[in-house]
């Protein structure tokens, strides 16, 4: 028999995380969008985020939550400034620019991951916060820990903030437009540079504050990152790369899968069903199984 | 790039950076006989930091048949190099082969998987090639840990002190032994590289194919052929290592010698000294192999190469993508960085 409580409530649990792992994914579909790039890094601007809550939070009074406006103006900040770098690799004269532009964002998440574990060794954090305890309750299905009510809350907002600006302002146009064609976008009078920087920014700033969140729920290690790069990649590849309203789908099938697969069969499997997953898609249909993605990365 | 003059403004950059000009016979001929000699001379521990560096140097060239000469990024050549050990130590643990027994079982199932593999992977271009094969190699490592038959997150233990074809070796395999055969795979690799790549017309396929893929088909290159050869042979000769490196150190774990680690050295060292080049992997092997080797024995830190390497990997792709080769040969000099500066700082103005 199944017990339809647990089954309701693992379901539930599941939806909460997807919406934080959809805020991930949506920067990360951009960045892919306006940079044309995949990055590898994505992964570990998630385990950066997560540190600096668990770095920070003790002189916010072990506040973790409070930690969460700063690390996304800082995160904001860093991926403004990484953003011409990786322009440059990808433009220019170059030769294989996107292989080329793979290799770098390759090396600033060795170099990233690396510097993590070399400066703070590799044992496990936590991010505290005293706001985020005890559960809300459902009546008839369970108790949620307030942390995951709040932090899908938070992704949800998060994602509704950033559709808006994307959709409804000039900037959020101008990324539009270079998304959907850079070389016509600067002959519009866009400024390449500006809007890319931007938008690579708030994708960096998404991505840490996602951190913040999952260090809150689980802990922060300097290795962590790996998991959250093959959970972006594998929402893009279901959505189909670039595509944005796909994310939203598939992050939450990701939320859901991981948690059914944990409770329901092991949780030393997730890892693996997640790769053969995105392997098998990528072979059976690489612009998605929603069959929106571009073909523009070859 | 300023030197668009010198070449003609011909050809693809990667053809201008095919390698350095070759030396002369008699001195290839004198490093082969210091090779041979060096452990004489060398004590057991410096012998079998040799060994590692000619391990590396086999293996950045494999990584460089398919990265480098063929342009597919293969973010998961490390597997065939974990899969090449695993099935050695179960060849000879769960099946009592002898070694040679367990290295040729690791050859043919490195060449039976990486078929498999092969054909509906390559069929993805760029970035999808990229994270498909990185996704292809996470699999195979999670996979490994959840089996039995490879001890799973127990790690495997081959055994001691038994001889190659069954035959004891004299005084056991020592590091000398492995120097040896290291150094035979090593020199075997580059060779066929050289022979193949750069003498036979099969790399003028494998360079047409790199540079335009559409272009090759249309000469009547069956490229899809010719990318499965490129890719089933550098897989193959990463897990002939991934054996020799089984049996060396006696003691293998999942997460070691399937580690990401593995496969971003290889693409690293491929990098740094010249893709697409016969010198360049070399170059690069050594430079990183010795980097790694010297800073955790000398700043006792085991992950300080990690950053040091990443640095190295974004500094080489923003100011000498043609690597060590690139700038012994002059096309990287500091014109082209200075260049590269200028282009880069343009792209700071964001008003």
């Amino acid at each position: 028999m199944v017990d339809v409580g647990l089954l309701l409530q693992t379901v539930i649990n599941g939806l909460l995380l997807g919406g934080i792992y959809v805020s991930i994914g949506v920067g990360f579909s951009l960045a892919f969008g306006v940079l044309e790039v995949i990055d590898f890094a994505v992964g570990e601007y998630v385990m950066l985020g997560a540190f600096a809550g668990a770095l920070l939070a003790p002189t916010f009074g072990s506040e973790g939550v409070f930690v969460i406006p700063l690390v996304f103006l800082a995160f904001f900040g860093v991926g403004f400034l990484i953003q011409p770098f990786i322009h440059h690799v990808t433009s220019g004269d170059r030769p294989m620019p996107v292989l080329m532009g793979l290799v770098f964002t390759f090396g600033l998440a060795i170099f990233v991951r690396g510097s993590v574990l070399t400066l703070f060794g590799p044992n496990n954090r936590n991010v505290p916060s005293d706001l985020l305890v005890g559960g809300v309750t459902i009546p008839g299905i369970g108790i949620f820990p307030t942390v995951r009510v709040v932090t899908a809350a938070v992704g949800v907002f998060a994602l509704a903030v950033f559709m808006y600006y994307l959709y409804n302002t000039r900037g959020g146009m101008a990324i539009r437009a270079i998304a959907e064609d850079r070389t016509n976008a600067r002959l519009m009078g866009i400024n390449i540079n500006r809007y890319q920087s931007i938008a690579y920014g708030a994708y960096a700033g998404m991505t840490a504050t996602a951190g913040v969140f999952i260090g809150l729920i689980f802990t922060a290690n300097p290795g962590m990152g790996l998991q959250y790069t093959a959970f972006a990649f594998f929402m893009v590849v279901l959505a189909g790369l670039g595509y944005l309203p796909g994310v939203i789908v598939s992050g939450v099938v990701l939320g859901l899968a991981q948690s059914l697969t944990a409770v329901y069969w092991s949780g030393e499997v997730v890892l693996f069903v997640l790769f053969a997953l995105i392997y098998v898609v990528l072979l059976v249909s690489p612009s998605g199984i929603l069959g929106k993605g571009g073909e523009h990365a070859s | 790039m300023s030197t668009d003059e010198e070449s003609g403004g011909h050809g693809t950059y990667l053809d201008r950076v095919r390698g350095l000009s070759e030396p002369p016979l008699w001195v290839v001929g004198l490093i082969l006989v210091a090779l041979v000699l060096l452990p004489i001379w060398l004590g057991p521990f410096w012998t079998r930091i040799a060994l590692g560096a000619l391990m590396w140097i086999g293996l950045a060239q494999s990584w460089n048949m398919i990265g480098g000469y063929a342009g597919y990024l293969d973010f998961g050549h490390g597997a065939y190099f974990g899969v090449g050990a695993l099935v050695t130590g179960i060849g000879m643990n769960t099946l009592g082969y002898p070694f040679l027994g367990g290295f040729a079982l690791a050859g043919v199932v490195g060449a039976v998987l990486a078929y498999v593999i092969a054909v509906p992977t390559l069929r993805l271009r760029g970035a999808y090639f990229a994270i498909a094969t990185w996704a292809f190699a996470e699999a195979t490592k999670q996979l490994a840990l959840v089996l039995d038959i490879t001890g799973g997150t127990f790690g495997m233990s081959l055994p001691t002190g038994e001889g190659t074809i069954g035959l004891p070796i004299p005084g056991g395999p020592s590091e000398t032994f492995f120097y040896y055969a290291m150094l035979v795979l090593a020199v075997g690799t580059v060779t066929l590289a050289y022979v193949l790549f750069e003498r036979r017309e099969f790399g003028y396929r494998v360079k047409a194919l790199r540079d335009n893929q559409d272009a090759a088909e249309a000469l009547g290159i069956d490229t899809t052929r010719v990318k499965r050869q490129v890719y089933v042979l550098s897989c193959v000769i990463a897990a002939l290592f991934g054996s020799v490196h089984a049996f060396f150190i006696t003691f293998i774990h999942p997460t070691d010698v399937l580690a990401a680690i593995v496969t971003d050295q290889m693409v690293i060292m491929a990098l740094l000294g010249g893709l697409g080049t016969i010198t360049g992997p070399i170059l690069g092997g050594i430079a990183v192999f010795l980097l790694q080797r010297l800073s955790s024995l000398f700043l006792g830190q085991t992950t300080f190469y990690l950053p040091l390497i990443g640095g190295i990997i974004m500094l080489v792709v923003l100011f000498a993508p043609s690597g060590i080769v690139g700038i012994l040969r002059g096309e990287t000099t500091s014109t082209d960085v200075r260049t590269n500066l200028r282009e880069l700082a343009d792209r700071f103005q964001f008003r």
